[in-house]
């Protein structure tokens, strides 16, 4: 059996955040003998799991990219000054080293600067599998696939223990094992082998999750914020996840540091999201600094009910309407935040918080 | 002549530098956010309408599709 | 007595065609160099832009036609697309055929504007910013003492001209700046 059809039978989906069904990719791939970018950038805040699978199955790693490639040429990607980059290079691979930005580990950011270009995402009018696609100058663009690294540690694997084991764990529309990077507030961060479908509270238990640590965030600045709690009760699973708008994405969860107001965290990573827009897309490069200083009136409650009608708004308006994915998770985000922390939130128009209740709260 | 929907319109958000043109020529389906970027709302557009947006577009943006 | 009338039709048509060929830098100058959205002007803007700039070509062909025709001066069609090849005043001229195929080529590179790069158009557009003072001293040079009025008209559109350019180079454009502002980090 092919592959790509072996990768069907799985229901390998990328491990990247996009789940796209990987098989489809492979088969694209071959046909157009595509090369291979390996993302393995751990690009996501409090990503790690792109990092762990170099470290600690490199010689898989390769075996994967040998398999998808059929000999076409192969990079792997890191960002510049990593231990990750570090491994690759000592073991001979041939690395495509990217600026340590938010949105340089994008798909087409990676095949952009891998083309000579800057690390900035493209325009996507046909997969770029297709051999179709151009660059920032117009220039026609090789077949070229990326994948997660993880995603292509699985194929190697699905490759040599067959597509019944895969399915043997996870569940039947999440199938296989999954790596998850717990971080933030915790005792014991890690990079765990986890699968959907697993409840999160044991992931928790497992990494050690500080007492008072009241939020965690799911998917990092493009996922969702949920309570502690909240997500105690949930599975790790897309499908339970969808329920509050986020997904496993890119298998990233961070437990808030509850000695900092959850409202300055968000405050903190929207700010940081503004500044890493590539600036190519208006509603990128005003949206982003616009909910910043939105969600920054919030926090300190200075004209905090017209701040909030104009980030719903700006919010909804986001979506979709850049040349890649950024700004769709930065509103998720936000959104996501503006829900949960309601309560938080109103307490900091009336001029306190309820982290640090003796202090009248300024941002 | 009748508009004839036919045809869906999309923007090249990179190439896109707000001059609004789009919006003026095909406002059933186009408007402008708070900077001057435009907004779709889901719907083909009258063929004839999208070609000339199309051509019009000073950063040649618009791409029929 | 032809003669006369067609070396003063293509004088006319010669001023007009510069003044057009201004009009038009101009409502370039400012669809390129605007501060803020104007969806409607836009639209206006741009339609006058490419009608003007066809007007002109019409009247640029009326100009170099019955320059060519008439016989007070030795120019002919070769020297119409071929930069400096008239027997008369070859230099300047030369230089309007120089502005002429420049007019070609913006036009052209328009016209086939969705099958060519982007960045073909791009730099011959930008040809323009050289096109039109070419014309200006094709213009002034070749005004004979008898025609101050059109000396006067060409001064007053490189005037006008100048100052949309200058304008043009020294505004600030939200979207403009915020894409350089962007470039200013580490994207390699």
């Amino acid at each position: 059996m092919s592959l790509a059809n072996l990768l069907d039978e799985a229901g390998l989906t990328g491990r990247g955040g996009a789940a796209f069904a990987t098989g489809i990719k492979v088969r694209a791939a071959h046909e157009s003998g595509a090369t291979l970018i390996v993302n393995a950038c751990d690009g996501e805040v409090g990503a790690a799991k792109d990092g762990w699978v170099v470290a600690h199955h490199l010689p898989a790693l390769i075996e994967g990219a040998r398999l998808v490639t059929g000999g076409q040429p192969v990079r792997v990607a890191a960002k510049r000054g990593s231990r990750t980059l570090e491994l690759l290079t000592r073991a001979g691979v041939d690395v495509l080293a990217i600026p340590n930005r938010y949105v340089s580990s994008e798909e087409s950011a990676l095949i952009s600067l891998a083309q000579g270009g800057l690390a900035r995402p493209l325009t996507k009018t046909v997969p770029f599998v297709r051999g179709q696609g151009r660059d920032g100058n117009d220039r026609p663009i090789p077949a070229t696939v990326v994948l997660n690294a993880e995603t292509v540690w699985r194929v190697a694997q699905i490759a040599d223990r067959g597509p019944g084991w895969f399915r043997s764990q996870g569940t039947a529309t999440e199938p296989g094992p999954r790596l998850v990077a717990i971080g933030g507030a915790v005792a014991r961060p890690a990079v765990l082998e986890a699968a959907a479908g697993m409840p999160i509270r044991a992931l928790l238990d497992h990494v050690g999750v500080a007492t008072d640590a009241e939020y965690v965030g799911v998917g990092g600045l493009g996922g969702i914020l949920l309570p502690r709690d909240t997500a105690g009760e949930l599975l790790w699973s897309s499908t339970d996840l969808a329920r509050f708008g986020g997904s496993v994405g890119p298998g990233v969860v961070t437990v808030h540091d509850p000695s900092e107001c959850i409202v300055d965290t968000v405050d903190r990573l929207l700010t940081y999201a503004a500044g890493e827009s590539a600036g190519q897309c208006g509603p990128c490069m005003f949206g982003l600094p616009a909910i910043a200083t939105d969600w920054h009136a919030l926090a300190t409650g200075i004209e905090a009910s017209t701040a909030d009608s104009r980030l719903e708004r700006r919010l909804a308006e986001l979506p979709g309407r850049g040349a890649c994915r950024f700004p769709d998770g930065i509103a998720r985000f936000a959104s996501s935040a503006r829900t949960v922390l309601a309560d938080h939130l109103t307490a900091h128009a009336l001029g306190h918080c309820p982290t640090h209740p003796k202090e009248r709260h300024v941002a | 002549m009748s508009p004839d929907p036919s045809v869906d319109v999309r923007v090249d958000r990179i190439r896109c530098s707000g001059h609004g043109i789009c919006a003026q020529l095909l406002p059933e389906t186009i408007r402008l956010d708070e900077w001057g970027y435009p907004i779709q709302s889901a719907g083909r557009v009258d063929a004839r309408a999208a070609k000339r947006a199309v051509d019009f577009c000073p950063a040649r943006a618009l791409r029929l599709s | 007595m032809i003669n006369e009338l067609l070396w003063y039709l293509s004088r006319a048509t010669g001023i007009t065609s510069i003044a057009l060929l201004t009009a038009v830098l101009l409502l370039g100058v400012v669809t390129s160099g605007r501060r803020r959205p104007v969806g409607e002007r836009a639209t206006i803007l741009m339609g006058l832009h490419r009608w003007l700039s066809l007007g002109m070509v019409a009247f640029l062909g009326v100009h170099i036609t019955t320059a060519i025709a008439e016989t007070y001066v030795s120019i002919d069609w070769i020297s119409a697309l071929v930069p400096f090849t008239s027997a008369y005043s070859t230099a300047w001229v030369g230089l309007g055929t120089l502005a002429f195929d420049l007019v070609l080529a913006v036009v052209a590179t328009s016209l086939l504007r969705q099958r060519i790069p982007e960045r073909l158009w791009r730099r011959v557009h930008w040809g323009a910013y050289a096109m039109w003072p070419i014309a200006l001293v094709h213009g002034l040079m070749l005004a004979t003492s008898a025609e101050p009025i059109l000396t006067a008209i060409t001064i007053a559109c490189g005037a006008v001209g100048a100052a949309g350019i200058a304008w043009r180079l020294s505004t600030g454009h939200a979207d403009r700046d915020a894409r350089r502002g962007a470039l200013q980090g580490e994207w390699s």
